[in-house]
C-alpha cells in the first residue's frame, strides 16, 4: 500500500499511458475494420472532386450532402504526439486518426445520398477544425466532408 | 436519362470508387516501437540537461562564502529554528553542542565552518542540516539511539553536509531546477509534456542527492572513528532508521537517501578498506539526552 501512495501519481501516468495505447489500438482496428465493409458497401455511391459531373448534360436534381466526424485523440496518441514534437518528423499516431476521421466522414456523406437515392456526388471537398489542443486540452479535430449530390431530373407526374 | 447515369454506375468500371490504398498513407511501423525509441531518446536528453544545469549550478551555490550562507540563513531562521524549547531539552541541546564541537575538531573537511546544533522537540524520527551550519536534530530520533556513540553518529553526518556546503548547493539546485521545469514545461504547453519532464528532470537531482548522503557517511564514520574508536555507531543508527522504516524501501532509483542496506554495507566497506574496527564498547548516553526519553 506504502509503495502505491508513494508513487501514486507515476502510476496513474502509466496506467492511463496503457489504457490509451490499448483501448486507442483496440479502437482503432475495430474502426477500420468497419471502414473497409462500410466503404465496399456505399461504392455505388461515386464521388468525385470535379465540379462537373462526368458525361451527363442533361438536367439534374442536386443536393448538398455532408458528413461530419469528431475525432479526439488518446492519452497515448497525446503523449507519443508530444515526444515527437520535440524531434520533428513523421507523426504516424496522428496520421491513422486523421485518416480514419476523412474516410468516416465521406461514408457519412454517401450515406446521406444513399438514402436520398442519389447515386453520384460532385465537388466533394473535405474541412478540418481544431476543436481541441490549447493548453491542457486533449487535442480533437472535427472533419468535414461536402459535395453537391446529382441525380436526373424526374418531372413531376 | 436514368439509363444514362446507371450505365456510368454499372459499366463503365473507369468511374468505380477503389477501397483507399493504405499502405501508403500508414507507416508500417509498430506505434509501440516508435514510441520506445522516442521516450527514451528524448527523456534520455531531458535527464542529461537537467544533470548539467542543475549540476553546474549546485556547484556554484557551493563556492559561496560561507559568512554570506551564515547571513542569508539567518534570515530565514523561522523556518527551521524551533520557537520554544523546555528546560530538559535546553540541557540536551548544550550536551549535543559540546559533542558536535569535538566532532568538528576531528573532521578536517569542517576547518572552515561554525556549527550551531538546535534540538527539535517534536516526535520526528529525523536530523537535518540546512544553511549556515545550522543542525535540527528531533527529538523522535534521540529517543530511539542507545548510545553516545549512535547520537554522535548522526551529528557527523549532518556537520559532513554542512562541511561539503550540501545545503548551499541543495538550493541551487532546488532553484535551478525549478526555474528549468518552468521553462520546459511552459515551452510544451501541455501537462503531460510537464509530467514527463518533472519525471525525467527530478532523477538526475535525486541521484546527486544519494551522492551527497554517502560523501557525508564517509566524513563522519572517519570522525566517529577518531574520536570513538570505532564505527558501531554508525550501524547502530542504520538500525535505527531501518527498523523505523519497517516497509520495503522502494526503488532506490527514485529516493533522496541510498537505501539503508547500502549504507550500511558502504560504511562497512569503507571500515575495512581503513582498517577501521566496526564494533567496540559504547558510552552510555548522557544524562541529558536519557532525561528525554
Amino acid at each position: 500500500m506504502k509503495f502505491i501512495a508513494q508513487y501514486f501519481d507515476l502510476i496513474v501516468f502509466f496506467v492511463l499511458l496503457a489504457l490509451g495505447y490499448s483501448v486507442g489500438r483496440w479502437n482503432e482496428l475495430r474502426h477500420f475494420h468497419s471502414l473497409r465493409t462500410r466503404e465496399r458497401l456505399y461504392a455505388r455511391v461515386l464521388t468525385f472532386s470535379a465540379k462537373t459531373p462526368p458525361d451527363v448534360v442533361t438536367a439534374q436534381d442536386c443536393m448538398l450532402v455532408a458528413g461530419g466526424v469528431v475525432v479526439s485523440s488518446d492519452y497515448f496518441k497525446q503523449f507519443a504526439g508530444t515526444l515527437r514534437s520535440f524531434v520533428g518528423g513523421r507523426m504516424a499516431v496522428y496520421e491513422t486518426l486523421l485518416d480514419r476521421a476523412r474516410r468516416e466522414a465521406i461514408l457519412r456523406m454517401k450515406e446521406q445520398a444513399m438514402r436520398r437515392g442519389y447515386r453520384l456526388i460532385v465537388n466533394v471537398k473535405i474541412e478540418s477544425t481544431n476543436i481541441g489542443g490549447v493548453r491542457g486540452g486533449v487535442p480533437a479535430m472535427e472533419v468535414f466532408a461536402y459535395g453537391t449530390a446529382l441525380k436526373p431530373h424526374t418531372p413531376a407526374s | 436519362m436514368i439509363e444514362r447515369i446507371v450505365a456510368v454506375d454499372d459499366r463503365r468500371p473507369s468511374y468505380a470508387n477503389r477501397q483507399p490504398d493504405e499502405s501508403v498513407n500508414y507507416s508500417t511501423e509498430h506505434p509501440l516501437s516508435e514510441f520506445a525509441w522516442l521516450a527514451g531518446g528524448v527523456l534520455a536528453s531531458v535527464a542529461l540537461c537537467f544533470a548539467l544545469v542543475v549540476g553546474f549550478a549546485g556547484v556554484l551555490a557551493s563556492r559561496i562564502p560561507f559568512d554570506v550562507e551564515r547571513d542569508v540563513a539567518r534570515q530565514i531562521e523561522g523556518f527551521w529554528c524551533p520557537r520554544s524549547i523546555s528546560a530538559e531539552g535546553r540541557k540536551a541541546q548544550e550536551t549535543l553542542s559540546a559533542i558536535a564541537d569535538r566532532l568538528a575538531k576531528a573532521m578536517p573537511e569542517a576547518g572552515g565552518i561554525t556549527v550551531s546544533v538546535y534540538l527539535d522537540e517534536r516526535p520526528i524520527v529525523n536530523a537535518a542540516a540546512t544553511l549556515g551550519g545550522n543542525i535540527v536534530v528531533f527529538r523522535g530520533l534521540l529517543e530511539k539511539l542507545e548510545s553516545e556513540d549512535a547520537v554522535a553518529m548522526v551529528l557527523a553526518h549532518e556537520i559532513a553536509h554542512a562541511a561539503f556546503r550540501h545545503p548551499a548547493s541543495h538550493l541551487g539546485r532546488g532553484v535551478s531546477m525549478y526555474l528549468l521545469m518552468a521553462a520546459l514545461s511552459s515551452a510544451t504547453g501541455s501537462t503531460v509534456g510537464a509530467q514527463m519532464f518533472q519525471m525525467a528532470g527530478q532523477l538526475p537531482v535525486l541521484k546527486y542527492g544519494r551522492d551527497q548522503e554517502s560523501e557525508a557517511d564517509a566524513a563522519a564514520v572517519a570522525a566517529l572513528v577518531s574520536v570513538y574508536g570505532h564505527a558501531g555507531g554508525a550501524m547502530d543508527v542504520f538500525r535505527v532508521f531501518s527498523s523505523a522504516a519497517s516497509r520495503t524501501e522502494g526503488v532506490e532509483f527514485l529516493q533522496t537517501h541510498p537505501l539503508t542496506s547500502h549504507r550500511t554495507d558502504e560504511v562497512g566497506k569503507i571500515a575495512r578498506k581503513n582498517g577501521w574496527a566496526i564494533d567496540g564498547g559504547r558510552r552510555p548516553l548522557p544524562d541529558s539526552i536519557r532525561s528525554l526519553r
